[in-house]
């Protein structure tokens, strides 16, 4: 491989760990700052979602509705079309999803076909979410990020007032929707843990944009108008069609993920408000720097984290929020190209200079 | 006295690549100092490391005896030190006075005075003859008085050396000689300057001295007294830049591109391509000269479907392309060697692989079912990189990785490859080295005559239109102002006169030519 490509890789491996060791410590500075107890809260942060099967459990559940978000900010990204609205899809893909569980559960449709309905209509949902701003960004020339952000709460209050309208259950003590139903309930992979089948259908579709990523045309094509969309157009790539249609399918695994995660982990849909999943997505997607096989590893980085914090939450005094500020920090790090670009040039700098040298004493 | 000494100047850019290797020149009070070297010999990069643009890695400057270190051009002119870019950074809509004094306004109780302003450019402009006139429009101005636009502005800021980026690229003749007359006021006023040309003649007959650099090395100055024109050149590339290319004479067979009266509007409603009309046969090399800005890429775009044109009709293979899209035109025949190799003829931050089957993979041979055939890419992609002796690591490298000669190597090997039978060859060899730029050039004939496919080639470079094209023209101001029926028959001069427009022929002598 040549010499600049391999310091640059290197480099990017080593900036990301740093990135996440740098905040690290700075979130156990932080700890040990505001608890009177630090070593027992920077344990239970750093070992205890790996201290009970449960636990660990908590680390994947968690993980599989990142994973779908995280694909579709894989496909959003790659297009450098900053669409958000993989966070509102995540609701109304659950949302939707719920409502055809409902309107099935009485009726003698098979489980495994109502699951499958529930998850396409989740898809469909969620490539209207992305469709939305990606066409008015590109027919009317909309900004994309401005128009996906007050999507979300078009989305969110629209969720809502089916929630409020027309799947609540009276009966029920809080806003819920009528149960789902049994047969809906994606099945329990690990007993002891609340991992569910979701998980599977989630590395499925990691393989599946990998494969249309790296080996199908249309993958070519999106990375392409990604990076250079005036050679994308020379070329002869339809640039506007691919721009729309990568956002739409990337849409639809945010949508799917807010299906699996209602119908993997609640007996009725009760969203009132915005998830996060979708933004988490965006996060994942630059932890993973829009290469989808890197997803289920960023997914889980971020769901560990997540445990952690949630378990300080509940054992100690510490906030949860102190958490938003450990990912804020990884984010910035790994985000900010500029991080560490001084020493990575002095490396390339000294490397071509020792080339050169090694090339006119040849000469 | 020495106005300034840039001293062991060694550029590396973050791509891992050497710009400037250990470059050192200096430049007397008084002097018109030429910067010459091949396009991609590191002139610009030196230049953009005086004016502050780009950190060297090794070296010192020195500005009037004393060592600076220059951080920005703001930097840069604060010291003394101006630029002209060979794109005008002025804004049109302002008048002469505003552009020159803009951030340098005199000022009367707070606010701008306006009239120190048009007052104090009048004098500029008069002292030195630029014959400005302070008031009038920026965009009104002719590119000639434009360019005294921005040298005043460089004056104005109190600049002792001024840095000339190829100033007569966009002249007339009339105006390049009304310039160096300036140049020379200039300089007898004790300014410095550093005129950066690859224009031999301009250089014998303006420049006191000269630096020569090859291939970011800097290979000597000299006094201009000691050279002549050749060997000039020769230290420039290195050897005679006359180039032969030996090919068997045409034997042209049906049209293949016709262009019927073809006519262009820019976005601002001027008229760019004026009923241009031509038509290039099976086995033949169409060029087409001209002083660059004349309106080439307007036509390279209209003909490769890029813009769409205004009025006429250009035909591929006796079709329309007219409304269709760049897919279809490309399937239909076309292949296109964009002059912007960086920005539109590849994607830098992909795999030579990529680059070279882009137009490619989703042909039905190149795919297994619904997916692409790794292995044929592989193989096709090896093979070019072999054929086209394109020295990299392997064909996974990132074409940014590569050098300026190389990545143009890869957009002429996917362009002729592409099973066209019309290739548009659009500045093809623009800041390659010459043994590429020959390369280029061999490979462009030889699968013109052996292949009997059609070529347009629009070059700034007299050279190699003469060389490689059979037919000529000569495009002026969005027109065609001059046809040759054998290129070879065509002397550099006689070629200038056209371009120039010291000469134009009649419709009635192009009659038959086109």
């Amino acid at each position: 491989m040549n010499k600049t490509k391999r310091i640059e890789n290197t480099f990017d491996v080593v900036r990301i760990l740093i990135a996440i060791l740098l905040a690290y410590l700075i979130a156990l500075i932080i700890l040990a700052l505001i608890s009177d107890d630090p070593w027992n809260v920077i344990s239970l942060f750093i070992i205890g979602p790996f201290n009970s099967k449960k636990h660990v459990g908590d680390i994947f559940t968690l993980m599989i509705p990142l994973v779908f978000t995280g694909l579709c900010m894989c496909f959003v990204y790659a297009i450098n079309k900053f669409n958000l609205a993989g966070e509102g899809a995540v609701n109304l893909g659950g949302c939707l999803a719920a409502c055809v569980a409902i309107a099935l559960r009485d009726t003698a449709v098979p489980g495994w076909i109502a699951i499958i309905l529930c998850i396409i209509v989740g898809a469909l949902a969620g490539m209207l979410s992305t469709a939305i701003p990606a066409i008015a960004d590109q027919v009317f020339h909309a900004d994309v990020c401005v128009i996906s952000l007050m999507l979300n709460y078009i989305l969110l209050y629209f969720t809502t007032y089916i929630l409020k309208n027309v799947i609540k259950d009276q009966g029920a003590s809080v806003t819920a929707s009528y149960k789902l139903g049994r047969k809906v309930k994606l099945a329990n992979l690990i007993p002891g843990t609340q991992i569910h089948i979701g998980l599977l259908i989630a590395l499925a579709c990691v393989v599946f944009v990998a494969i249309l990523f790296y080996k199908m045309p249309f993958g070519y094509k999106m990375r392409a108008v990604g990076v250079n969309p005036s050679f994308a157009r020379y070329i002869g790539i339809p640039v506007g069609s691919t721009i729309i249609l990568s956002q739409v399918i990337g849409g639809a695994f945010a949508g799917m993920g807010g299906s699996v995660q209602i119908l993997g982990m609640f007996p009725r849909y009760k969203w009132e408000s915005l998830t996060g999943y979708g933004f988490d997505g965006l996060m994942i997607a630059v932890l993973a720097r829009k290469n989808p096989v890197l997803v289920p590893l960023s997914a889980f980085l971020i769901a560990y984290i997540r445990t952690g914090a949630s378990l300080v939450a509940t054992k100690t005094q510490i906030p949860p929020e102190f958490v938003s500020i450990i990912q804020g920090i990884i984010i910035v790090l790994v985000a900010a190209e500029m991080f560490l670009s001084g020493w990575k040039k002095r490396l390339i700098f000294s490397a071509a200079k020792k080339s050169l040298k090694e090339k006119e004493a040849k000469a | 006295m020495e106005a300034l000494k840039m001293e062991n100047i060694t550029k590396i850019y973050p791509n891992g690549f050497v710009a400037n290797k250990g470059i050192t020149f200096s430049v007397q009070e008084g002097e018109i100092h030429a910067l010459v070297g091949e396009n991609g010999a590191g002139k610009t990069t030196l230049m953009k490391v005086l004016f502050g643009m780009e950190q060297p890695q090794e070296g010192r400057i020195y500005v009037g005896g004393k060592q600076v270190k220059i951080t920005s051009p703001l930097d840069a002119i604060a010291k003394g030190v101006g630029m002209v870019h060979q794109h005008f950074m002025l804004v049109p809509s302002m008048t002469v006075a505003q552009n020159v004094t803009l951030g340098i306004e005199p000022r009367k109780h707070g606010l701008v005075d306006n009239e120190a302003c048009v007052k104090m450019t009048q004098q500029l402009s008069d002292k030195y003859q630029f014959g400005l006139d302070a008031t009038a429009t920026v965009s009104e101005l002719s590119v000639g008085l434009m360019q005294k636009v921005e040298i005043l502005k460089a004056l104005a800021r109190g600049a002792k050396v001024l840095i000339l980026d190829e100033p007569t690229a966009v002249l007339t003749p009339q105006e390049t000689k009304e310039l160096f007359e300036q140049l020379k006021l200039l300089k007898k006023s004790g300014h410095s300057v550093i005129f950066i040309s690859h224009k031999l003649e301009e250089v014998m007959e303006l420049c006191d001295n000269v630096t020569i650099l090859r291939h970011g090395y800097c290979n000597g100055s000299y006094p201009i007294s000691e050279l002549d024109e050749r060997k000039l050149s020769r230290l420039m590339v290195g050897r005679d830049v006359i180039l032969k290319i030996e090919k068997p004479d045409p034997k042209p067979g049906k049209p293949v591109l016709e262009v019927k009266n073809l006519e262009k509007l820019s976005d601002e409603g001027k008229v760019v391509l004026d009923h241009i009309s031509f038509t290039i046969r099976e086995g033949e090399v169409l060029g087409i000269a001209g002083v660059e800005g004349n309106g080439q890429n307007y036509l390279s775009d209209c003909i490769s479907g890029m813009q769409k044109y205004d009025g006429g009709d250009v035909l591929l293979n006796g079709k329309s392309i007219s409304g269709r899209k760049i897919s279809d035109i490309r399937r239909s025949g076309m292949s296109h060697i964009p002059e912007d190799r960086m920005t539109v003829g590849c994607v830098s931050t992909m795999s030579i692989m990529d680059n070279v089957m882009a137009d490619r993979f989703d042909r039905p041979e190149n795919m297994k079912g619904i997916f692409l055939d790794q292995q044929k890419a592989i193989a096709q992609t090896d093979a070019l990189i072999k054929e086209f002796e394109i020295s990299c690591d392997d064909r996974s490298e990132e074409i940014r990785l590569l050098s300026g000669g190389n990545i143009q190597k890869v957009v002429v090997a996917r362009e002729f490859t592409s099973g066209a039978n019309f290739v548009l060859a659009n500045q093809p060899t623009r800041g390659v080295d010459v043994g590429t730029a020959e390369m280029i050039r061999k490979y462009l004939v030889r699968q013109v005559r052996e292949k009997q496919i059609a070529s347009l080639l629009i070059s700034a470079d007299l050279n190699e239109v003469l060389e490689v094209s059979d037919r000529l023209l000569v495009i002026r101001q969005g027109k065609i102002v001059a046809a040759f029926s054998k290129a070879s028959m065509v002397s550099e001069d006689e070629l200038g006169e056209y371009m120039l427009g010291i000469k134009t022929m009649t419709p009635d002598e192009m009659e038959g030519l086109l």
